[in-house]
């Protein structure tokens, strides 16, 4: 149901240690973040890109229509950092209303287009992460990183719950259509409403019986999971060093220069 | 076959650009900031500034639970139900593909302090899973979005009650004006972040007007909803709202 979520499952890089997929992914997205220029975002773009869909055998259209997901939030406010609305024209471009012009220049162009592709660029730092590695792993790193054991605890037990619940959501949705409940918007509108109170009175009584399962279990207030460990490979961990480094160096030369 | 005309080839052109940008079903969601779209020191600052919302969440959470250990399953099971609402498509009228934010709903529902935490772990879940928002965003969002929207859904709809206003208008109004709030926050952050050759009011003027036309109606789409959900809920719930302490608060 959630198609991310799946593929990752499918990865070939699942089973390669999730703490280095994890440090690769924030250190090359910090970088990204920090430096925000448009050589470092193009390298970034092009080789996460080359990792997830190659390396981790993810489906080049699958990859590019995630991509697009977040377009929508880009252009709108790349369009808003790019254009201004003045009383007189800038050098690049403008176009009169009258007395105003909408307008743009160098500058301004120039800072939407970096901004655009850094956050391309982090995008795909991301979606690295999210397409080879599962959501347990991440926990269990996160847990490792000592985050706080309530959260973690209670991140474990979400993310169970979000299937049970979509499980739900769909069934009823399945029988919501059947029984012409979107025949038109005033319907449809019921209809979800109908759906989000179902849903609830479902989730309530499923958690309590959750816990009567986890007491019957001897719950103590720690959920114990086992995790399944993969070794460090030195191999892996050179290159990610060395990209990252080099990636840092060339950010330095750019930004100081020699 | 002929050539063809450079007219020909100029409407081609423009068809098939014109195909591309609106081809893509266009995902109206509320706004999660992308990630790598802050520049580092806002995305710490942001995240710092959650802290003290978190901690003190975390410990209203932690002294519920000492009371009471059930109530972690029914915790987890509505960071869950926030996160499923959220992920749902909602009827929309463009025919693009909207989603509710859900937080509104969870603060009326469990109260602000709680959806601060499920606040913070939905959003970490929708970046992963769904790739809306992102990881070096998380303390922006999570400010906007677990934060700043519920704490004045919440407020909206305690001042409402105490107004004794009908429940139903007050649930719509909390929740849409936890919506529009969330969005002028995120239009603030954004613009905080971005005025390169403008001034800030310039910039965040800008930024509410280009994001107006899908944020406004979704914020007014949500407060139906929310009130839809919360009137069955009324009708067919009472012992599992009771049991989340929602109508306890209201008698």
């Amino acid at each position: 149901m959630i198609v991310i979520d799946k593929l990752c499952y499918n990865s070939k890089l699942r089973y390669i240690n999730a703490g280095e997929k994890f440090a690769f992914a924030m250190m090359t997205l910090l970088i990204c973040v920090i430096n925000r220029s448009i050589a470092v975002a193009a390298i970034v773009l092009f080789l996460m890109g080359i990792l997830t869909v190659f390396k981790g055998g993810i489906p080049l259209s699958r990859y590019l229509y995630f991509m697009t997901i977040p377009l929508v939030f880009l252009l709108l406010s790349t369009l808003a950092v790019m254009f201004h609305i003045r009383e007189v024209p800038m050098d690049l471009f403008a176009v009169s209303f009258g007395k105003w012009y909408l307008t743009t220049g160098y500058h301004s162009f120039f800072y939407g287009l970096q901004l655009l592709l850094t956050a391309l660029a982090s995008v795909s730092c991301l979606y690295f992460l999210s397409f080879t590695t599962p959501v347990p792993d991440i926990l269990e790193v996160l847990r490792k990183l000592h985050c706080p054991k309530l959260l973690i605890e209670l991140m474990l037990l979400i993310y169970r719950f979000i299937f049970v619940l979509l499980e739900t959501a769909s069934a009823i949705t399945t029988s919501q259509n059947c029984r012409l409940g979107n025949r038109n918007y005033k319907t449809s509108l019921k209809s979800f409403g109908m759906l989000g109170s179902a849903l609830m009175v479902r989730s309530v009584a499923r958690s309590r019986k959750l816990f009567d399962a986890m007491e019957a279990r001897c719950y103590d207030g720690t959920i114990r999971v086992l995790s399944q460990d993969q070794p460090l490979k030195k191999k892996e961990v050179a290159l990610i060093v060395l990209f990252d480094g080099t990636l840092l160096l060339f950010v330095l030369w750019r930004r100081f220069g020699v | 076959m002929s050539k063809m005309s450079n007219k020909q080839k100029h409407v081609l052109t423009v068809a098939g650009v014109f195909a591309l940008v609106f081809g893509i079903v266009p995902q109206v969601q509320a706004m999660h900031i992308m990630e790598g779209y802050l520049p580092g020191g806002f995305c710490i600052a942001w995240g710092a500034l959650c802290v003290p919302f978190l901690v003190a969440g975390c410990f209203s959470i932690r002294k519920k639970l000492d009371g009471h250990r059930s109530l972690i399953t029914l915790l987890a099971m509505s960071g869950a139900f926030i996160f499923v609402i959220s992920s749902l498509k909602i009827p929309s009228v463009t025919g693009s593909c909207s989603h509710m934010t859900g937080t509104g709903l969870g603060a009326i529902l469990f109260g602000p302090s709680a959806v601060s935490i499920l606040g913070l772990i939905v959003l970490l879940f929708q970046a992963i899973l769904l790739a809306h928002g992102g990881l070096t965003t998380i303390g922006a969002n999570t400010f906007s979005m677990a934060i700043a929207g519920p704490f004045v859904s919440y407020g909206v709809y305690k001042l409402c009650e105490k107004g004794g206003l009908q429940k139903k208008v007050s649930v719509f109004l909390a929740a849409s004006l936890g919506d529009l709030f969330t969005y002028c926050i995120t239009a603030c952050q954004l613009a905080l972040a971005h005025h390169a050759d403008t001034t800030f009011f310039g910039a965040l003027g800008k930024f509410l007007m280009v994001f107006a036309p899908t944020q406004v109606p979704l914020s007014i789409i949500e407060g139906l909803l929310t009130m839809i959900i919360v009137m069955g809920l009324e009708s067919y719930a009472k012992p599992e709202l009771r049991e989340i302490g929602f109508i306890k608060e209201t008698k």
